[in-house]
């Protein structure tokens, strides 16, 4: 058992803020918000240098071969910065389950574009019925010669705007679901941005008689949601990483105010209502940051966990939402204004709440691990 | 990062297992704050407390020649959660015998007084019974304000005062007491001192305190011209307050591993429960016992991290109060939750061992009445959120 980061861990952490503060400060973030694209190409590529986009690919892919873990830490800090641009979205939910089920012709052919940042990727996952469940996708794919038609609507695709691939989730049978790696600029298919409160371009994508090769099945056909079940139960440990760095910024923020702002000639932080309720964030946050790296861990070392992957989602979705409010709450009217940082945040929150399954989501898979489970004081 | 545990407690682990399946009655389960009240859990906590010390187990991280193993802070942890999964008792020696006593006591005690109580602890017999007296009626959160009073007379100290809700007072043969032995100083924390008591000394007299479901956990304890030996004061006069906040600093880090192992088995005994008897599949109770699943895995970890930061050398300064809070909300959560699930049947007092219609042998009925005692023992979560505020985000003092 130790809790230390290695020093490579370090460096990872250390890299990533300065660069962060340096080329992504928050008036970057405040103009992404508004820009049609939502990202800064010319960030992005200097993010490719930095290896962040092949960081736990292989080298044969152009990557740095580092491991989930320190994947873990790096998304960490691009939540506690605030990072507008597609890269969980391209790296964590495309390049991952490509390298997991792509056959060595398809990683060959997209891993190292992924890498070096010439392409953007993201997953069409959901749809109208807004549901992580298989029961939710409905979108077809009828086979037709070599290829699949596809036909359908998926929603709350993020950086469908912008992407060059997108994995499609598909029915392909009544019973059978398949992934398919499909071109953005395919004839038939269809991107709107909806308005989200984080600005973070989401799309609706309507496919219309969409026609995608049969050699673009990622994975086996009819078994696709095997690679949605990896994405539930192992990257969505990313996605937690990214919010714990969120609600530990957003803690310090409330935390510094509380020291400085002065009412009734103290620092309001020495009142105790708001005392506590820093306190309470404060504790919570330290518990979901150990979650984090046990659930990372855990993966990292080829043990992944899904009872523990769900435990994890539940509880960055409840302890950022909570860190945001009561991080509201200690800042008074100001918290309640677009002009302080903080709201960059909370605006986030729903988005991340929303990604790869929201509380309710999880606690019921948590509990359909827990009705199955053998107790200790039953198996001794 | 690394979040295995060794060979060494793994090895541990299996050997606890071992032990509590061939002494303990199978459904066994007990809590603290329970094995004082009854004659007869007591003596059967003495009794294993016994075996516990023949294990090498009871205080094993302390070093070999004051009867300990030497066993790393993780291997106690292990043994802590197993022990409390399992529902051992006699594992603290009185309160805190083991847990601060004894660790105190080497920190600051005399060669003396490690060489004459630390195997009495470690032996596991009724001799290494201890209670612990720092509450008085008019200091409990402002510890400080003490007023029992110890004025020193040629080789002795002359001690007068009254001190309350002393646990186990009745059943202990020492009394770590902390008394005034500067009324004057400056800052009330600075004229503390604590002593070695035995509690068969003329002028000491205890009076039971029941709690609402009937237990006898805690005593009024009264001093009248109590003469302690010179030799019993701890440490240097005038120095307790520093010596107890590092005492209760230990107190703390063990209870980490402890609270997890038996909350842990509370949330067992529910899932397998309400799995027997279908509630498990109404949807409202299966995410109750989910989230709280999810809580207990928090703390799980929480813990794991002041054990790994006490590991590297660092004393913990807010971690042990956080820890506290977390478990105190757990608890009450798991209390709520539990006779939610017993519904009318958590109405039995769980003190009626025979009652035909008492479900989980009274487990849930009993957290139910005591969580709010735990939570009030060693410091209220209020002040541990203090202590949080403080010192986890050094914000300035709120009180
Ligand atoms: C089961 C049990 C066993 C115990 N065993 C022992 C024992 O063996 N030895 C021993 O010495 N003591 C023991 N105690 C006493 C325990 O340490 C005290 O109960 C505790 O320190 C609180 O003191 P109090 O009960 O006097 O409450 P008070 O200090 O009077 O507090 C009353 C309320 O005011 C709040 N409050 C007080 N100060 C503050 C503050 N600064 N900020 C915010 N809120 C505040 C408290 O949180 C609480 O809600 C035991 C108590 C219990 C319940």
């Amino acid at each position: 058992m130790d809790f230390d980061f290695s020093e490579d861990q370090v460096m990872i952490i250390d890299s990533a803020r300065k660069f962060l503060e340096k080329e992504c400060p928050k008036d970057k973030v405040r103009e992404l918000k508004e820009d049609e694209k939502g990202y800064d190409p010319e960030l992005w590529s200097r993010m490719a240098e930095m290896g962040w986009m092949g960081l736990i690919l292989p080298e044969e892919y152009e990557g740095t071969g580092m491991d989930f873990f320190d994947l873990t830490i790096l998304m960490e800090e691009m939540g506690r910065n605030i990072l507008p641009a597609p890269f969980f979205d391209t790296v964590a939910l495309c390049s991952l389950p490509i390298l997991e089920y792509g056959t060595s012709e398809q990683k060959k052919r997209f891993l190292p574009k992924i890498a070096c940042g010439e392409e953007i990727w993201t997953l069409a996952l959901t749809e109208p019925s807004a549901s992580y469940e298989p029961s939710g996708v409905e979108l077809r794919a009828t086979s037709l010669q070599e290829d699949y038609v596809l036909e359908g609507t998926k929603l709350f695709v993020p950086y469908a705007n912008v992407a060059d691939r997108l994995l499609v989730v598909a029915r392909t049978s009544q019973e059978g679901i398949t992934v398919l790696i499909v071109d953005s600029g395919s004839q038939g298919i269809r991107t709107e941005v909806i308005p989200t409160t984080a600005h973070d371009k989401q799309c609706e994508v309507v496919f219309d008689k969409v026609r995608v090769p049969k050699d673009n099945v990622l994975g086996e056909v009819g078994k696709g949601w095997e690679i949605v079940e990896f994405l539930l139960q192992r990257v969505s440990v990313l996605k937690c990483a990214e919010m714990l760095g969120g609600a530990q910024f957003v803690l310090e923020m409330a935390n510094s105010y509380a020291k400085e702002r002065v009412q009734f000639d103290k620092p309001i932080g020495s009142f105790q209502a708001i005392q506590h309720k820093l306190a309470e964030v404060f504790i919570n946050v330290e518990g979901l940051r150990r979650l984090v790296y046990e659930a990372a861990w855990n993966i990292s070392t080829g043990s992944p966990s899904r009872l523990l992957t769900s435990m994890v989602k539940a509880k960055a979705n409840e302890v950022y939402q909570q860190t945001c409010i009561q991080g509201v709450k200690v800042h008074g009217a100001i918290g309640f204004t677009e002009e302080l940082d903080l709201s960059l945040y909370f605006l986030r929150t729903k988005a991340s709440e929303f990604m790869l399954g929201d509380t309710g989501f999880h606690r019921e898979r948590i509990a359909v691990e827990l009705e199955d489970y053998q107790p200790l004081f039953m198996s001794v | 990062m690394d979040f295995k545990f060794g060979e060494k407690e793994e090895k541990l682990r299996k050997e606890i297992r071992e032990f509590t399946k061939k002494e303990l009655p199978p459904g066994w389960l007990s809590s603290m704050l329970e094995e004082e009240s009854d004659d007869k859990d007591w003596a059967f906590a003495m009794s294993m407390s016994k075996k516990l010390a023949e294990k090498g187990w009871l205080t094993m991280s302390w070093p070999e020649e004051y009867g300990g193993k030497g066993a790393s802070l993780w291997e106690q942890l292990v043994y802590s959660e197993e022990a409390s999964y399992w529902g051992i008792p006699g594992v603290t020696m009185g309160i805190g015998g083991v847990d601060w006593v004894g660790p105190s006591l080497m920190m600051f005690g005399s060669e003396e007084q490690k060489n004459k109580y630390l195997p009495l602890i470690a032996s596991g017999e009724p001799d290494g019974i201890w209670c612990t007296a720092y509450s008085e009626p008019n200091a409990g959160s402002d510890f400080a304000k003490i007023r029992t009073r110890a004025v020193r007379e040629g080789d002795e100290y002359v001690i007068n005062g009254q001190k309350i809700w002393t646990s186990a007072a009745h059943r202990a043969r020492w009394c770590w007491l902390a008394v005034k032995t500067d009324p004057d100083a400056a800052k009330p924390h600075n004229g503390i001192s604590v002593f070695v008591v035995d509690m068969k000394s003329k002028g000491i007299t205890v009076r039971p305190l029941m709690n609402y479901v009937g237990l006898h956990i805690f005593n009024e304890v009264f001093f009248d011209d109590l003469r302690v030996p010179a030799a019993n004061l701890v440490g240097k006069e005038n120095n307790g307050w520093y010596q107890l906040m590092h005492s209760l600093g230990y107190e703390r880090g063990s209870i980490a591993g402890r609270c997890y192992g038996y909350n842990k088995r509370i949330l067992d005994e529910l899932i397998v429960y309400t799995r027997g008897n279908g509630l498990f599949r109404e949807r409202e109770i299966r995410h109750k016992l989910a989230d709280i699943a999810v809580e207990l895995e928090t703390q799980k970890v929480l813990g794991y991290e002041t054990i790994w930061k006490m590991s590297k050398g660092d004393s913990p300064v807010y971690e042990p109060s956080r820890d506290k809070v977390f478990n105190d909300h757990i608890l009450e959560r798991l209390a709520m939750l539990g006779t939610e699930i017993l519904g009318g049947y958590s109405q039995i007092d769980p003190l009626s061992r025979n009652c035909k219609w008492t479900k989980l042998n009274g487990h849930m009925e009993k957290l139910f009445w005591l969580f709010l005692g735990f939570a009030f023992a060693a410091g209220t979560d209020e002040v541990e959120l203090n202590i949080v505020g403080q010192f986890g985000l050094k914000l300035p003092k709120s009180y």
